[in-house]
């Protein structure tokens, strides 16, 4: 049942970062996208996909966004 | 020997990775890069024809040992002929594509290294592995396989945009990825699709499954992995919508960069086109889909290239249009046809890469692009400016030369398929482009040269003329002997031709 | 529930390929459009993996004292599985070249709109 949980914060996560404009807390929310992902994967019974997804899409990709953002603007202008 | 099918894909990926290692050795990049640049074509003419499985998988069919202590679920039905490695299936047509790819890239690295002032590693690397990944979706016969090669291809596209100091080149690099982001996720999606339906990514499984009835061919779900796919053909080809991005892409890069990556979309045209014809060709409609993309493009391509004034524009828009006789070709689906669509994509590879070069030196000697700045190159030399009007005559088809053949050829089979309609519509298209040529002749070689206009370069490298003569030469020899192309085509048409 | 895990996982799916996709094309800041561009990567991602989900199955791991017959009607099909592995890796080097080439774009322009960077 649980897992429908994740799929709801999964796309709110996903309209959230959209909707910011403080680049930094969006680049912050993709990461509950992809950590919700990562989390539905491991529902999904794909635990090596779910171990892949935890890292590249909970930490990575979030990280490369707040540095783009670091390196460039804060604010939408 | 068919353990030299995998080394066409891992050569220029070792190649790649070696010259990234020997960063700022100029003298070293050069010679190693030549040395490895001449495997490339060699490797196809001596590899035998054949599948190679990666991992030794082999069907079950064909290793019974294994299939002795398996339950009869497994061995009495189709699971038995399913290929379970990724296969990699060199035949005929593969032989000839990849070996005008690899004269293709081999030129053309032979190039940059001589008219680059000092040769960078990165630029090779990006080049290698172009290769490297078009070389794996000609040869590939796993469509997931594929998709990986195609997002590479995409990525190497973008590095060789990125090397060039053209004004303007991230800005277009940028647009590229943000389309192609959204792209090739459609186009996964569409293989996702066919995987759901058929439990399979290798092509002749899928084909199999879908032939002998173990899935529905009449499923809306395969209908919507059809549209997907031909999305990311549409995209790895510069098909209209595409067409404008591509054709810019293609400016913002240096000549031989430019002539590399106008081979690898021919190349990538041409493996989803045939891929598009071979699952699909069931689908009433799909012939019609294909012409009707390829008949907008050649008209889209052709018509924006005339309002040009930049030089790079201009040929990056003829490229484009040329890609639509190659659709015709496969559109017509039959035998005569396919054949004569994949021959046009065999002189299209070269006679583009023979143009952007032919023009990169003029670009080499002054700098600048716009024509209405240019003119007068015919005087400082005349050997070049032949060269180039031959590429011209060679696109446009005029006689001794190679796309006289197959556009003949083309024209043929579209009065045999019963729409002379394609064939008038070629003929006329056929003429705007060899206006068009000449337009952007007159306007660098025989116009007298404006007075403010500043030559940077004297001397062209030899290594260009090289090029350029090999490029002629490959062109006389398939306009007098077309049957040399066309009996290694003829076996992939007869099997396509035969489907639809 | 009315739906099951996988119909409504790839329900999610979709909405997450179409908000990508809105906002891929339709918002301003370059930021936000590879923001966009990494969730159409994720829903197919997603999309893929609800696929070889088997309801009430078992992770596809073949473990000793299991039955043949019993394991291969209850694991998870794991090929779509083995695909999206690559295709998560794929999707973060794309995206890792896009914001580099942003960030040289940022020093050139002074500005993350698209409509000023890429308009012309």
């Amino acid at each position: 049942m649980i897992e429908y949980l994740f799929m709801l914060t999964a796309i709110l996560g996903a309209v959230l970062a959209l909707m910011q404009r403080d680049l930094l807390k969006s680049a912050i929310l993709t990461g509950i996208t992809g950590a919700s992902i990562a989390i539905l994967y491991q529902y999904l019974l794909a635990p090596d996909v779910a171990l892949t997804q935890a890292i590249v899409g909970a930490a990575i990709i979030p990280v490369f966004f707040a540095l783009a953002v670091y390196k460039t603007r804060r604010m939408e202008e | 020997m068919n353990s030299l099918i995998p080394l066409m894909v891992i050569v220029p990926i070792l190649c790649a990775l070696f010259l990234n290692l020997l960063h700022k050795k100029d003298r070293t990049i050069k010679i190693i890069a030549i040395i490895l640049a001449l495997i490339l074509p060699a490797l196809p003419i001596l590899a035998n024809y054949g599948l190679h499985y990666f991992g030794g998988y082999v069907p079950l069919i064909e290793n019974p040992t294994l299939g002795t202590d398996l339950p009869s679920l497994i061995t009495g039905t189709a699971l038995n002929t399913f290929h379970p490695a990724i296969t990699y299936s060199f035949q005929s047509a593969q032989k000839i594509f990849v070996f005008i790819l690899g004269l293709v890239g081999l030129l053309a690295v032979f190039t940059s290294l001589f008219e680059t002032r000092r040769p960078s590693g990165v630029y090779g690397y990006m080049m290698f592995m172009g290769i490297a990944a078009i070389t794996a979706v000609l040869l590939t016969d796993d469509i997931f396989n594929l998709y990986v090669f195609f997002e590479i291809a995409a990525l190497a596209t973008v590095g060789i945009v990125l090397v060039s100091n053209i004004k303007g080149n991230y800005e277009t690099a940028l647009k590229y990825m943000i389309l192609g982001g959204i792209a090739a996720p459609m186009l996964l999606l569409g293989v996702a699709l066919l995987l759901g339906v058929t439990g399979n990514v290798n092509i002749t499984d899928i084909i199999y499954s879908l032939k002998n009835g173990l899935v529905n061919p009449q499923s809306p779900v395969l209908l919507m992995a059809c549209g997907l796919i031909v999305f990311g053909w549409l995209y790895g080809s510069g098909l209209p919508p595409f067409h404008t991005i591509k054709s810019a892409v293609y400016s913002k890069a240096l000549p031989s960069g430019a002539a590399l990556v106008q081979a690898f979309s021919v190349f990538t045209f041409i493996a989803l086109g045939v891929i598009i014809l071979r699952i699909f060709s069931y689908l009433p409609f799909s012939q019609w889909v294909i012409l009707g993309v390829s008949l907008l493009a050649m008209i889209l391509g052709i018509t924006m290239a005339i309002l040009q004034t930049d030089l790079r524009r201009m040929i990056g828009f003829l490229a484009v249009g040329e890609l639509g006789y190659i659709g015709i070709g496969l559109g017509l689906g039959t035998v005569s046809g396919i054949t004569a669509g994949l021959f046009q994509a065999v002189n299209e590879a070269v006679i583009t890469a023979f143009l952007f070069i032919g023009f990169g030196t003029v670009l080499y000697q002054t700098g600048i692009s716009d024509t209405r700045k240019l003119g007068g190159m015919m005087v400082r030399n005349p050997k070049v400016a032949l060269l180039v009007l031959l590429a011209g005559f060679a696109m446009a088809g005029v006689p001794p030369l190679n796309a006289f053949q197959s556009k003949l050829m083309l024209i043929q089979a579209s009065i045999n398929a019963g729409l002379p309609e394609l064939g008038v519509i070629m003929i006329l298209l056929s003429i705007v482009t060899f206006m068009t040529f000449m337009k952007a002749f007159h306007a660098v070689f025989l116009r007298p040269k404006p007075a403010d206009l500043e030559i940077k370069n004297e001397n062209i490298p030899k290594a260009t003329i090289i090029a350029m003569l090999v490029f002629l030469v490959v062109c006389i020899v398939f306009g007098l002997f077309p049957q040399v192309v066309t009996s290694y085509l003829q076996p992939l048409a007869t099997s396509l031709g035969g489907v639809v | 529930m009315i739906i099951d895990t996988q119909l409504a996982s790839l329900f999610t799916a979709v909405a997450l390929i179409i908000i990508g996709i809105f906002a891929a094309a339709f918002l301003d800041n370059l930021i936000k459009k590879v923001i966009g561009l990494a969730f159409i990567g994720d829903g197919v991602n997603l999309f893929i993996v609800s696929m070889g989900y088997k309801a009430g199955g078992i992770v596809y791991i073949y473990l000793p004292g299991m039955a043949a017959d019993w394991f291969s009607q209850n694991a998870s099909y794991p090929l779509p599985f083995a695909m999206v592995l690559t295709s998560i890796v794929i999707g973060a080097s794309t995206m890792a070249v896009m914001l580099g080439i942003i960030i040289v774009l940022y020093k050139k322009h002074g500005s993350l709109k698209a409509s000023e960077i890429l308009g012309d």
